[in-house]
């Protein structure tokens, strides 16, 4: 019994000191290996998560947009207009950024509150693909298909600034997000998502709390793109079209949308991978799409849940083993 | 008059699934709602509860209109309901199913959920304390840490109650509350419908199966959308087009 205990004991602080450990060696990490492309690389991941995490977060409601990567775009283009044309601050254009981004999102997301599940996706799909055209028609003021360019930049050229800066504000939002998820409010969206019958029949107003979380993850993906337009000072609308919202639903879907962890182990794997093997980077939306399958038909639940699939099975053949043992004698 | 639909009526294209249907419900009573399968019972909840919307007629709700409104609405001014095929947060537990229920009494606003202050935590404990009550009163305190979706069906008409408490309603609609139950949970389903009546609750109930009768202080037959009879129960099942509805033609004669 009290050995039991002791195992229990050893399980729990387990996963804090993982987490622990991985906090200080990414807080470290300039120090140890300053590389401008490899901090480059980390910069980009740390974006992405924020935007993946906040699609994530709009699941949780039954909802399924596909226009995330456009709401990142809004962002972006927002606050590198409002520097470039107002000389407005980062400080002061990367919440306008996510504001925007939200409040349009708050605004689609009226009507599309009375589709369900999958016209909801189709949607915003054609919202998604709408506001790339928007851009481009945008003349001048967005820089139309050249591009926008001329956004002011944060800290100069210095990677670590911005890897710092960008850490920091990746803990900040999956912070506020992760509140947001583990209260009343990610309640109330869940039980939305099992019984819209159910839940509006005890109060809960439906549509108000699917705009609100289309409005929160909105928000978040703005400010993820506002913060892009500042670290890279030039934006063009191909890296907001389809794709981009096609990456994060992959991001997602890879790492496992059922848990909070699951858009960031995603995000990270599907950046880093193929920076780690460069000559097959031509390939990598192939590679990409050959791992989503993958787990998408061993593991529905995502990447996160490989250490506790690992762990069943150890347990089990150990179990097996057992089993074997004692009929063989 | 506590619940008064005038003329009440649903067409889905063609068809007429309730038909100028006027019921009165007296604060305090239980009325059962029978009628055939098809006959219009969980249509007439639905306008109730403003899932759906009427075509004609108006619902009177404790001296207010509230034909039209929204479910999330109704649920705030004091109506419960229950579902026929009973529908539950089936990813949760027994006690979250009930305690994410909790959500008109007591009610915390979103800035205090989201940072957590003294109130938010305090109507949470409060919840916590009701829900195991509810639980208890229901009888499914022992299961309370099972997932919805695992319970035997008995239970989870019951948790389908118990939920439909957690609004602490004015007036609750039961849609079926006894239907598939063994004996036992029926006599126990009823206690607990008689003890919710005592504290109360107005309650309005739609069944199939006659022995919810023995519950009823009033009941209203309704076959093909319109009122055939209504009565004392013991009226109701000796009147003819109660049985002929029932039963056939032949053995009404």
């Amino acid at each position: 019994m009290i050995k039991q205990l002791s195992i229990t004991d050893k399980r729990k602080w387990l996963k804090p000191s993982i987490l622990a450990g991985l906090v200080v060696i990414i807080a470290l990490l300039p120090v140890i290996q300053g590389s401008p492309y490899i901090l480059h690389i980390l910069i980009l991941t740390f974006i992405y998560i924020i935007a993946a995490v906040s699609l994530r977060t709009i699941t949780i409601s039954g909802q399924f947009p596909l226009a995330h990567g456009a709401f990142m775009g809004i962002g972006a283009y927002i606050a590198g207009m409002a520097s470039k044309w107002l000389g407005w601050p980062p400080w002061l254009t990367m919440p306008l950024g996510g504001l925007v981004a939200m409040g349009i999102g708050m605004l689609i997301g009226y009507p599309f509150a009375r589709l369900r599940a999958l016209y909801y996706a189709m949607g915003s799909l054609f919202f998604g693909i709408g506001v790339t055209y928007i851009i481009y028609a945008g003349g001048i003021w967005t820089g139309g298909y050249a591009g926008l360019i001329g956004i002011q930049s944060m800290f100069g050229s210095s990677k670590v600034a911005y890897y710092y800066f960008f850490l920091g504000l990746t803990v900040v939002c999956l912070l506020a997000l992760y509140r947001f998820e583990f209260s009343r409010i990610g309640i109330n969206l869940k039980a939305i998502a099992q019984s819209h019958l159910v839940a509006s029949s005890v109060g809960i107003n439906e549509g108000w709390y699917r705009i609100l979380v289309v409005g929160v993850g909105c928000f978040f993906a703005g400010l993820a793109g506002a913060g892009y337009a500042h670290y890279n000072t030039v934006l063009s609308p191909a890296s907001f079209g389809f794709m981009a919202t096609l990456w994060l639903v992959m991001y997602v879907l890879l790492g496992g949308i059922e848990s909070f962890a699951g858009p960031i182990i995603g995000t990270t794997i599907l950046v880093l991978l193929p920076e780690f093997a460069r000559d097959l980077k031509v390939y990598s939306p192939y590679l990409s799409a050959f791992l989503l399958l993958i787990v998408v038909f061993l593991m529905p639940q995502g990447l996160v849940s490989l250490p506790k699939m690992v762990m069943l099975w150890y347990s089990e053949r150990k179990k097996g083993k057992k089993v074997a043992h004692v009929s063989g004698n | 008059m506590f619940l008064e639909t005038k003329g009440l009526t649903k067409q889905f294209g063609g068809l007429t699934a309730v038909n100028q249907f006027d019921m009165n419900v007296n604060k305090g009573e239980i009325v059962g709602l029978i009628g055939p399968n098809g006959a219009g019972k969980t249509t007439f909840f639905n306008l109730i509860t403003g899932v759906l919307r009427p075509t004609k007629g108006k619902v009177m709700f404790d001296g207010q209109d509230i034909t039209g409104k929204k479910p999330h609405q109704v649920a705030e001014l004091g109506i419960g309901r229950t579902f026929q095929l009973n529908p539950l947060f089936a990813n949760f537990t027994v006690l979250q199913n009930v305690s994410a229920s909790f959500y008109l009494h007591p009610r915390s606003s979103l800035l205090d959920i989201y940072f957590n202050t003294k109130t938010y935590r305090r109507n949470e404990a409060y919840i916590l304390e009701q829900s195991l009550e509810i639980l208890k009163l229901a009888g499914l305190d022992k299961v309370k840490d099972e997932l919805a979706k695992n319970l035997p069906h008995g239970y989870q008409k019951m948790l389908g109650i118990a939920r439909a408490l957690a609004v602490k309603p004015k007036l609750l609609l039961l849609d079926e509350p006894i239907a598939g139950m063994n004996p036992d949970e029926i006599k126990f389903t009823m206690a607990g419908i008689r003890k919710t009546q005592k504290q109360g609750t107005t309650i309005v109930v739609v069944e199939h199966n006659m022995r919810i009768m023995d519950l009823c202080d009033r009941v209203v037959v309704i076959n093909f959308g319109h009122k055939i009879a209504e009565g004392l129960p013991k009226e109701v099942t000796e009147n003819k087009e109660v049985i002929q509805a029932y039963l056939g033609s032949e053995h009404a004669a």
